[in-house]
């Protein structure tokens, strides 16, 4: 009897997650975010006001909007998990996959907001309205993806975490809005704004507009690594059970070779 | 350039996060994937 | 028949159940603590200059956070010790500010500064400035412009 544990390597077994597809996505990533490198440090001209530390918009910006782009993402792929959890785990794993970049976009925006806000504020750290629901929102994906971690069967984990991404995406337009419905000390939004006006000279513009593709490409990769380590996770999980129990049968009946 | 540090730390962890991320999620694929015959990968 | 123990490869993540539990425990229990203690604080970060000692919450004898303008001309460093006039609507405070305020820190730009009014006089722990949300690139011409339109 053939068994392999969750430990051992099944031989002739192809150890990759990759395609060609992603791997088009990865270089694609890469080149992209060379550009906005390059052009954050030496094409873009510093601020009137801000002078250099602007340059930091072209890393804090796209990571927030990314960062919305994949709780977003959690939300729809775990509103098609719950809708269709009869059939298949795979809008699961693409929800969870996509909280955990995330959260580690997130976690960027607040770190180099806090270094922005030093330069610019004079201060790391106020507990103003888009700082603290900021906060709030990444606090609430780092217990959601506490939950998903929880032993359980997948089955029960996509129903549990399906809910829970489909409450906390809704932190999102408060996040995005605090600024205009409250007093705040961050600006408001300068591409995204209200009344529709972009207020940034073309250049910082176009590389912002670079950065939010690049990390997009990044987070694109990222989630279907990631989605695949979970599908590798689930199946490993399961054909171990599987053969667990055949194993225990077969030692009931004798037939152990 | 003034405040380089800053502008520079802020690069740095985006990237270098990311970057960590990255080659984490290269190593445990080779690692899972040896353990899971190919007709269970879609991908493959 | 082979007796010897039976390898159990994932015995090490029985004993780790704990940690997602405490951690979602810890994320239930900060972000209770966000909402109740500082979102409350927070969403009326700063009163302006105009809204001292006339609003509910901008009472002149409490520690407030004001926002306004750094007028032209009125920015002066002494001995360690800021002061200058800030402005909107209409309405005036004079801040004085024991040290150099960080930051973006100029004449004609919005701060918000934290303190007690003392005698018609804003006794600022600390000062915040509050940059806008346009971007344009260093260029003299610029500046001078960009200057002009947020003291007129």
């Amino acid at each position: 009897m053939s068994i392999y544990t969750a430990t051992a390597a099944v031989p002739g077994a192809a150890a990759r997650t990759g395609t060609r597809t992603t791997r088009v996505i990865g270089v694609l990533a890469l080149v992209t975010t060379a550009f906005v490198v390059v052009s954050a440090f030496f094409l873009t001209p510093a601020d009137s006001v801000q002078g250099d530390s602007v340059r930091i918009m072209y890393a804090h910006v796209p990571t927030a909007w990314v960062a919305y782009l994949a709780f977003i993402t959690t939300a729809v792929a775990s509103g098609f998990s719950l809708a269709r959890r009869h059939r298949t785990l795979g809008f699961d794993r693409v929800a969870g996959a996509s909280g955990e970049v995330g959260v580690l976009f997130m976690a960027m925006t607040l770190l180099t907001g806090s270094l922005w806000g030093r330069l610019t504020w004079g201060t790391f750290w106020q507990w103003d309205p888009r700082l603290t629901t900021t906060l709030f929102l990444f606090i609430t994906y780092v217990g959601y993806l506490a939950v998903r971690r929880i032993d359980t069967d997948p089955r029960q984990r996509a129903r549990r975490s399906a809910v829970i991404a489909l409450l906390a995406v809704l932190e999102i337009p408060l996040v995005h809005f605090s600024v205009v419905l409250w007093r705040s000390l961050h600006q408001e939004a300068s591409v995204l704004s209200p009344d529709g006006d972009v207020r940034l000279d073309d250049l910082m513009l176009f590389t912002l507009f670079a950065g939010v593709a690049a990390f997009t490409l990044i987070f694109a990769w990222l989630v279907i690594h990631r989605q695949r380590l979970t599908a590798l996770a689930d199946i490993r999980q399961t054909v171990g059970l599987d053969a667990a129990i055949a194993l225990r049968r077969s030692e009931t009946s004798g037939v152990v070779k | 350039m003034k405040d380089l540090g800053f502008i520079l730390a802020s690069w740095l962890a985006t990237l270098g996060s990311i970057g960590v991320l990255a080659a984490l999620t290269i190593r445990r694929a080779r690692e899972l994937s040896r353990q899971v015959p190919d007709d269970a990968k879609p991908w493959v | 028949m082979d007796l010897s123990p039976r390898e159990v490869p994932d015995a090490p993540r029985a004993q780790r159940r704990w940690l997602p539990i405490a951690f979602a425990v810890f994320a239930g229990v900060a972000g209770l603590a966000i909402i109740g203690v500082f979102l409350t604080s927070s969403i009326d970060y700063f009163c302006n200059v105009d809204e001292v000692g006339v609003r509910e919450g901008c009472n002149d004898d409490e520690r407030v956070r004001v926002q306004g303008s750094v007028d032209e001309g009125s920015l002066q460093l002494q001995a360690g010790t800021t002061s200058f006039v800030m402005s909107f609507n209409g309405a005036s405070l004079p801040v004085v500010y024991d040290g150099e305020p960080g930051g973006v820190f100029q004449e004609c730009i919005p701060v918000v500064a934290h303190g007690r009014v003392v005698n018609g006089t804003l006794m600022a722990t600390r000062i915040e400035v509050k940059h806008s949300n346009e971007y344009e690139a260093e260029n003299a011409d610029r500046i001078e412009e960009s200057e002009s339109a947020a003291c007129s």
